[in-house]
């Protein structure tokens, strides 16, 4: 069986180099095969230990250095970015504390002032009254004065024209009476 | 002037012949064009991380762009899970996207135009990936050949179809390169040629057309570099995360 196995090849090997000899083809001459595997492989294994103990780490180091440099760049970027939101948000915040405030304080002047001008005028408006009280007093009382002397005058000028009339003292009291009746009936009235 | 399109894949001894035994490991062409993709790739990432800037400098953003662009394809092929294995699919796709590159330069040897050499490749992810599916999940792991919501009658069927194109992984991810590198590579020199031999009168033709397909074996070098990490990818997925 091996024997016949080898015969084969053997075979196949003597008629490949009639094969080529023939139609000249030099890839089916056997002379130079295991050359050609023998350096084939010393060279791909050379090549094939530079590429991933030397040459694949390094770009896979330039290029991981570059993703991480990234993903750190765009996570800083992210994290900025929030701080900024966080600073505006509390800027607005503010601003909307503030607005509020300055229209408390607005509503709260206005409210004082309002309040304090009604306390002023009320208290001007007490003192007018006051004063105006006092004069209307003080009118009654002149009235009342002026009355009373006008009445004296009066009994003293009717006693005096009765005298000089009929050169009789007459009775101050009943003089009184006519005169007061006289004047409550006439000036009463003014009063 | 090679006439043959063919010469161009030819692979010869550099320097003393180096033998052990029956075996001959000598350096050829094709071990010097590995080890110029290689160094172009340690010199580039070397330059590009030498200053670790937080701002990338243009070169830097090279490499940034390529260790995202392979991060990217490995977790949303094979998920998490995978992230272990992201150096090795990492230097696989650069190794062959620079193999490739330099293939297309003039006079330059295609590294990957050799089936031998994405053979080995494919050979080496295939019995990784069984491997590591193995340990992962025990003998469950060959519950992979057998997929679930299919007929009970179909069930064999399937199974032995599931298997075949298991075994078919490692060729069809090597043909796959080695098959698009090797016939861009022989089309340009055909085209080539043609330019030559129809000279200054009706090479002009040819000519317009070997730069269109310099464009595209341009972008056919970036997508079976592509393809190839893409499939591990896929291949690795099967084997830390086994539903059907």
């Amino acid at each position: 069986m091996k024997l016949s196995i080898f015969t084969l090849i053997a075979l196949i090997l003597g008629q490949s180099r009639i094969i080529a000899a023939e139609a000249g083809m030099p890839q089916l001459n056997p002379e130079y095969w295991l050359s050609q595997s023998f350096w084939l492989v010393i060279v791909f294994i050379a090549l094939y230990v530079l590429i991933a103990k030397f040459f694949i780490p390094k770009i896979k180091l330039s290029i991981g250095d570059r993703e991480r440099k990234i993903k750190d760049d765009l996570d800083e970027a992210n994290k900025l970015k929030k701080i900024s939101e966080d600073k505006i948000a509390e800027y607005e915040k503010l601003i909307l504390e503030n607005k509020n405030k300055l229209i408390k304080i607005s509503n709260d002047t206005k409210k004082k002032l309002d309040l304090d001008i009604q306390k002023k005028r009320k208290a001007i408006e007490t003192q007018i009254q006051n004063e105006l009280d006092k004069a209307q007093i003080e009118i009654n009382n002149l009235k009342k004065e002026s009355l009373t002397s006008i009445e004296q005058v009066a009994e003293d000028i009717a006693s005096k024209v009765v005298e000089d009339l009929t050169n009789e003292k007459i009775n101050q009291s009943s003089v009184k009476a006519i005169v007061s009746s006289t004047s409550k009936k006439r000036i009463g009235s003014l009063l | 002037m090679a006439a043959n399109p063919m010469v161009q894949f030819n692979v010869y001894r550099i320097g003393p012949e180096i033998k052990f035994g029956n075996i001959d490991l000598s350096f050829t062409n094709a071990s010097l064009f590995m080890l110029i993709s290689a160094s172009i790739i340690t010199v580039f990432l070397y330059f590009s991380t030498k200053n670790k800037r937080l701002i990338p400098s243009k070169i830097q953003l090279i490499s940034e762009l390529l260790y995202n662009f392979v991060a990217k394809m490995i977790s949303d092929t094979a998920g998490t899970k995978a992230k272990p294995y992201f150096p090795f699919i990492f230097s696989l796709f650069v190794f062959i996207l620079v193999c490739n590159m330099v293939g297309m330069l003039p006079y330059s040897f295609t590294v990957t135009s050799h089936i031998i050499v994405t053979l080995v490749m494919a050979l080496f992810i295939f019995i990784a990936v069984t491997i590591i599916g193995f340990l992962k999940h025990g003998l469950k792991y060959l519950s992979i050949f057998v997929p679930s919501g299919v007929p009970v009658v179909l069930l064999p069927l399937i199974t032995i179809i599931e298997i075949i194109s298991y075994l078919s992984r490692p060729v069809s991810l090597s043909v796959r390169l080695f098959a698009n590198m090797m016939a861009g590579h022989t089309m340009l020199k055909v085209f080539g040629g043609f330019v030559i031999s129809l000279g200054l009168v009706g090479g002009w033709l040819p000519l317009s057309f070997s730069v269109a397909l310099t464009g595209l074996e341009i972008l056919v070098a970036f997508l079976q570099a592509y393809v190839f990490a893409i499939l591990t990818c896929i291949y690795l997925n099967d084997a830390l995360n086994l539903h059907h």
